[in-house]
């Protein structure tokens, strides 16, 4: 719950640009559940669905766009983050998206979970990735809140809970 | 013995001896090429051997590498490291380290002279480009650029250094002569990644999803629709290859028609492409699943991925050959 408090915090009082340092950065977490991965994937590749499983999602919104798929999140800390849906691989299991507006202090954040086999047939293994730079792009000195520090720390609490809640909604089915 | 008679016994048995010999010296000519693969999350670079497809040595370089050149002739390879903002230098005979030069910024893309005496280094935090010597491995010039360069690539026919500027959405081109620069032309948005053939610039425009294609007789473009955030081009015989980072594939782009003409599964998020030349073979960098992806170019298909290490990225062309 403080990990979520601070992402909170954090997603409240920074500011986004678009430019970044020439880094990416990468969260990669992968968590066990005990559910097939049939029922572990019909659940992660539900893009309308985050709002029944991450705990920092109050309301989700889908709206459409021509060919392209929003979905526009409503958070517990009241703030709001608009997604993109980019595709799915139904062979590999893996969903992928990427945050296209939110105040967030990380930018050009792009994700993927992919679901695996676990080892029995009541066993599945969840992964996800992130990929994402920090918001201030030049030479040190960077500015309180701009940095790699700040940009992981955000979305490591972003996907830690991300993950921890999937595997509670899974396995309380 | 008739004619008929004397071409079997003498012509053919030479025909076989000189196919033979031919074969043999092919064969012995042929070499052994590797991918210096550079791995940002964990400093090393993995070199992979492309013959027996193997992972032969781990390298610590400095902080977050990135880009890459290899000096063919010096049997080097110069390792850009953004985090520590320095420069490793590797000694292709041994793959070991025999120099590390700082220089105060954080390098961003890296490509040799022809001659193999400089290496020309975008500087991303100074809007430069920097020139080390790889006769001392001083830094011995820099000249101004436009706004975080990144790309960089020399076209030899043309003796030009070519480079995109990402936030300016420009490809910008100097006379390699006196860095004069002699043209800015407008490209799509956040272009990244660049080469150039003879008389063409491709780069890729990460924002768009669409690759620029400019013709440097007559300064005619041409845009082309990829995949999912391109991140690198490069041209090859008739085709031109594109990682689409988001888009988990290349596209493959036939040079008579100017359209894509196929898309090539990768790893996760494929970043940077160069040609082996001896296994005839893309081999692509996988930052998500830090690996290495080996597409056999006749087929066009998979042959294999290969384990490297964290994060993979080789900016740059990764390939030497022995």
């Amino acid at each position: 719950m403080k990990k979520l408090l601070s992402f909170i915090t954090a997603i409240l009082f920074s500011v986004s640009v678009f430019a970044h340092g020439p880094t990416p950065q990468k969260v990669q977490e992968s968590v066990t559940v005990n559910v097939s991965i049939e029922k572990a994937w019909a659940l992660v590749k539900d893009f309308g669905a985050i709002d029944k499983w991450h705990p920092a999602v109050k309301d989700i919104k889908i709206e459409k766009r021509g060919e392209d798929t929003y979905r526009i999140l409503t958070l517990e800390s009241g703030g709001k983050l608009k997604e993109k849906f980019r595709s799915i691989d139904d062979d590999l299991k893996k969903i992928k998206w990427e945050i296209t507006k939110g105040k967030v202090p990380f930018t050009d954040f792009n994700a993927y979970i992919i679901v695996k086999k676990g080892a029995n047939a009541n066993e599945s293994i969840i992964q996800w990735t992130a990929r994402f730079y920090r918001t201030y792009k030049l030479n040190p000195p960077i500015p309180e809140g701009q940095d790699d520090a700040t940009a992981k720390a955000a979305v490591q609490g972003i996907v830690d809970n991300g993950i921890a809640g999937l595997k509670k909604t899974l396995e309380s089915k | 013995m008739n004619f008929t008679f004397l071409i079997k016994i003498l012509i053919i048995p030479l025909l076989i001896l000189l196919v033979t010999v031919f074969v043999i010296s092919a064969s012995n000519t042929k070499g052994v090429s590797f991918a210096y693969i550079t791995n940002q999350g964990e400093n090393t670079v993995s070199v992979v051997n492309l013959n027996d497809l193997i992972v032969e040595k781990r390298i610590d370089v400095g902080d977050s590498p990135l880009g890459i050149a290899i000096i063919d002739s010096k049997g080097l390879a110069i390792i850009g490291n953004v985090g520590s903002q320095n420069l490793s230098i590797v000694d292709l005979k041994n793959n070991e380290v025999i120099e590390t030069i700082p220089i105060g910024t954080a390098p961003l893309g890296l490509t040799p002279h022809p001659s193999g005496e400089k290496v020309f280094i975008t500087s991303w935090f100074k809007n430069q480009v920097i020139i080390l010597s790889t006769k001392d491995f001083s830094i011995s010039e820099a000249f101004n650029v436009g706004a975080t360069p990144s790309g960089i690539a020399f076209n030899k026919k043309y003796n030009f250094i070519i480079i995109a500027c990402r936030d300016e959405n420009l490809v910008e081109i100097y006379d390699a002569a006196d860095y004069s620069l002699q043209k800015k032309i407008k490209v799509g948005n956040h272009p990244y990644g660049i080469s150039t053939s003879d008389n063409f610039i491709w780069v890729a425009n990460v924002y768009d999803d669409t690759v620029s294609i400019i013709n440097i007789e007559n300064w005619e473009k041409k845009v082309i629709k990829v995949g999912l955030h391109p991140y690198n081009v490069i041209s090859h015989i008739d085709k031109a290859y594109v990682t689409n980072a988001q888009g988990d594939n290349i596209s493959v782009i036939d040079l008579i028609t100017f359209k894509e003409i196929n898309k090539i599964k990768t790893g996760e998020t494929p970043e940077n492409i160069s040609v082996d030349k001896i296994n005839d073979t893309l081999i692509v960098t996988n930052w998500g699943s830090d690996s290495i992806t080996i597409i056999d170019l006749k087929t066009q298909e998979l042959i294999t991925q290969i384990k490297t290490g964290l994060q993979s990225r080789s900016f740059g062309q990764f390939i030497y050959t022995k």
